[in-house]
Parts: C-alpha cells; sequence; structure tokens
C-alpha cells in the first residue's frame, strides 16, 4: 500500500505495539475496578467517597454543611467527566506524539 | 473518657457514612473564611515562584511546554479517578502530583494543581472555590514536593529509577492526605487536641488511600522508567549525572 502524504499508510496495523500495550494495560485495571465493585456490591459496601466521608465528618465537627462548587445530579456528572477526560486524552495524545513519538527516519 | 468515645463516634462515622455524592478534595463550607484566606495565601506564596520555574524551564528546554500541558491535563484525569478499594468498601483518587513535581518541577506543579482544582471545582462538582487554597497546598504543595524530595534524594544516592519514583509516588500520595487531615484538624480540632483530631481525620482517609498509595507507587515508577528509556533528558538532573542519552537526544545532538 502506498503511504498517504502524511505517511499514515506504512503503521496502519490494527494492534501496532503500542495500542496493544495499552488496550492490555486498560483492560487489566478495568478488570481490578470489576472485581472490586462487584465484591463491594456482593457484600454490601456503600463504595462512597473516602473524601466525601471525611467531609461529612468535618462537616459534623464544624456545625456546618459541606457543600461542592456545584452539584452535578445522576448521568450529569458521568457526562461530565466523559467529555472531560476525552478532551484530556485528545491533549494528552497530541502532546505525547511531540514528545515520545518515533522520528522518521531521514 | 469524653473526647475518647467522641473521637471513636467520630471515626465511626468517617467509615460507616453512606455517602449520595461522590466528592472529592475539601468541599466548600467546612472551613472558615479565615481559614480557607490563610491557605489561598500559602498557596500564592508557591504559584509565583512556580510562575517564574514555568518561564525559565521554557526558555531553556522547548521541550517544556507540551510537556507542562501534558502533565497538568495527566493530574487533572489522575486525580479525578475514583477506585474503588474493596478492603474498605469505598473509592478514593490517586494524586499525579509527585510525578509532576518530579517531572516538571515542585513549584510548577502547585501553579498546574491550581489550576486542574479550579477546573474541577467549577465544572466537575469536585472541591471546591474556597477551598482551591487549601487543596492546592495538601496535593500540588505538600504532596508534589515530598515526592519530588524523596526522588532528589533517593537518585542522589544511586537508588534504581523504579525505587526511587516509587517511593516519591507513595510518599507523596500518603503526605497529600496526612495535610489534608492536618488542614482540617488545625481548624476544626475544638477541645480535641490537634494530633488526635488529625490522626482521627487521618484514619477517614488512611485505610483507603494506603492501597492507592502502592497504586500510585508502581504507576509513578512506571512512568519514569518508561521516560527513562525513551526520553531522559526530560529527567532533570538525570541523564547529565548518570551520562546516558536516549536515542532522540542522540540524534538531536547529532542534528
Amino acid at each position: 500500500m502506498e503511504p498517504d502524504k502524511n505517511g499514515v499508510a506504512e503503521n496502519t496495523a490494527w494492534f501496532d505495539p503500542f495500542t496493544r500495550w495499552m488496550l492490555i494495560i486498560m483492560l487489566a485495571i478495568l478488570a481490578m475496578i470489576f472485581i472490586a465493585a462487584k465484591y463491594m456490591d456482593l457484600h454490601g459496601m456503600p463504595a462512597g467517597g473516602t473524601d466525601d466521608a471525611v467531609n461529612a465528618m468535618a462537616s459534623h465537627a464544624a456545625h456546618a454543611s459541606a457543600h461542592p462548587f456545584i452539584n452535578l445530579p445522576g448521568d450529569a456528572q458521568v457526562g461530565a467527566f466523559s467529555i472531560a477526560n476525552f478532551f484530556a486524552g485528545l491533549i494528552v495524545g497530541h502532546n505525547w506524539q511531540k514528545l515520545f513519538g518515533r522520528k522518521k527516519e531521514g | 473518657m469524653k473526647h475518647k468515645s467522641g473521637a471513636v463516634l467520630l471515626l465511626a462515622m468517617a467509615l460507616l457514612i453512606p455517602a449520595n455524592a461522590y466528592a472529592m478534595h475539601i468541599e466548600d463550607g467546612i472551613l472558615p473564611p479565615s481559614a480557607w484566606i490563610l491557605w489561598y495565601g500559602v498557596m500564592i506564596l508557591f504559584i509565583i515562584p512556580g510562575i517564574r520555574e514555568i518561564k525559565r524551564r521554557v526558555q531553556e528546554n522547548l521541550s517544556y511546554k507540551p510537556f507542562l500541558a501534558m502533565i497538568g491535563v495527566a493530574v487533572f484525569v489522575i486525580s479525578s479517578m475514583h477506585l474503588p478499594v474493596p478492603v474498605t468498601g469505598s473509592c478514593s483518587h490517586p494524586c499525579g502530583t509527585p510525578l509532576a513535581a518530579i517531572v516538571v518541577g515542585p513549584f510548577a506543579t502547585a501553579v498546574i494543581s491550581a489550576i486542574v482544582l479550579f477546573f474541577q471545582a467549577l465544572f466537575l462538582g469536585h472541591g471546591g472555590i474556597t477551598t482551591i487554597g487549601a487543596n492546592d497546598f495538601s496535593m500540588g504543595i505538600a504532596g508534589g514536593i515530598s515526592g519530588y524530595l524523596c526522588w532528589k534524594i533517593l537518585t542522589r544516592f544511586n537508588a534504581p529509577l523504579w525505587l526511587a519514583g516509587g517511593i516519591a509516588g507513595f510518599a507523596g500520595d500518603v503526605m497529600t492526605y496526612l495535610t489534608s487531615a492536618f488542614e482540617l484538624a488545625l481548624n476544626l480540632h475544638g477541645h480535641i487536641s490537634l494530633l488526635r483530631q488529625w490522626m482521627i481525620f487521618f484514619a477517614g482517609y488512611g485505610p483507603t488511600q494506603l492501597p492507592l498509595a502502592v497504586a500510585e507507587a508502581i504507576f509513578t515508577a512506571a512512568v519514569l522508567q518508561v521516560m527513562y528509556n525513551r526520553r531522559p533528558d526530560l529527567l532533570p538532573g538525570i541523564a547529565g549525572r548518570r551520562g546516558i542519552f536516549s536515542k532522540n537526544a542522540n540524534a538531536e545532538a547529532r542534528g
């Protein structure tokens, strides 16, 4: 296959070593999260945030109500995190390529 | 006796209260204005040299700008990751600031951590606007500097990089939560001694955070080892002293 003007065709394997390693690491972490979450679910553990528990404790000690600056209800939080992390991934990838990408010979 | 039972009650609350939201960092409303203004002031004392450090290193190294951008965003993502810890039945997050302090500098980390905390508070409902100073001091300054110092001391004694990075990650993570607990205790200890209240708050964080500190140690060590293999010139003080250059650095040197 002839490479396009960016030389992409030379490197279009489905699972190049970088992608393969990233997928392996991601799946390993997701598997650990799944197992931990399943264990906590089976044992009726609340799985709440530690920071939040300590904030509640501090609120009690301070006799004041703690609150985040905004409160994202339900799936809005998942949406906000997904958007933030999607663009964070793009920025990291863009700069990763600048810093760690292999230079073309010649 | 009364103090002891109060301490036990607070500890039980920390471990047993079910949380409805999954908030992170210290939130608005807990610290009185005198406290959060103080922590803002302390933060500014580190932000000013941080801006100077960024300006200086941008002049020294062309790679520093994209590196700082990448590390800043990485700290945002890492400190947003709520990971479940089945031992305690709760979730918490790593910090990423020990790694940041090693690679972009401890004062620059105070700057990027403040920006990260601002965006997390404003858009994700994590932390608070009034508590950015306190949260930056614990995560960006205490966590970053402690990790940085561990790294510097261990590499000076020629410890393996993975070991130096791992200990830096672990120490930075634990120090972040020790400092958070101290900030809360300093203002809220009331009639209980400061030390006792500090340990009560840390006992709230500790059981979940210690396994995550181990994870942060492994992550920090792995990233530093990969960086050392690919771009040791980006690790300040390492390439020169150990006399090792990456293929990229050699290629650049050859022009």
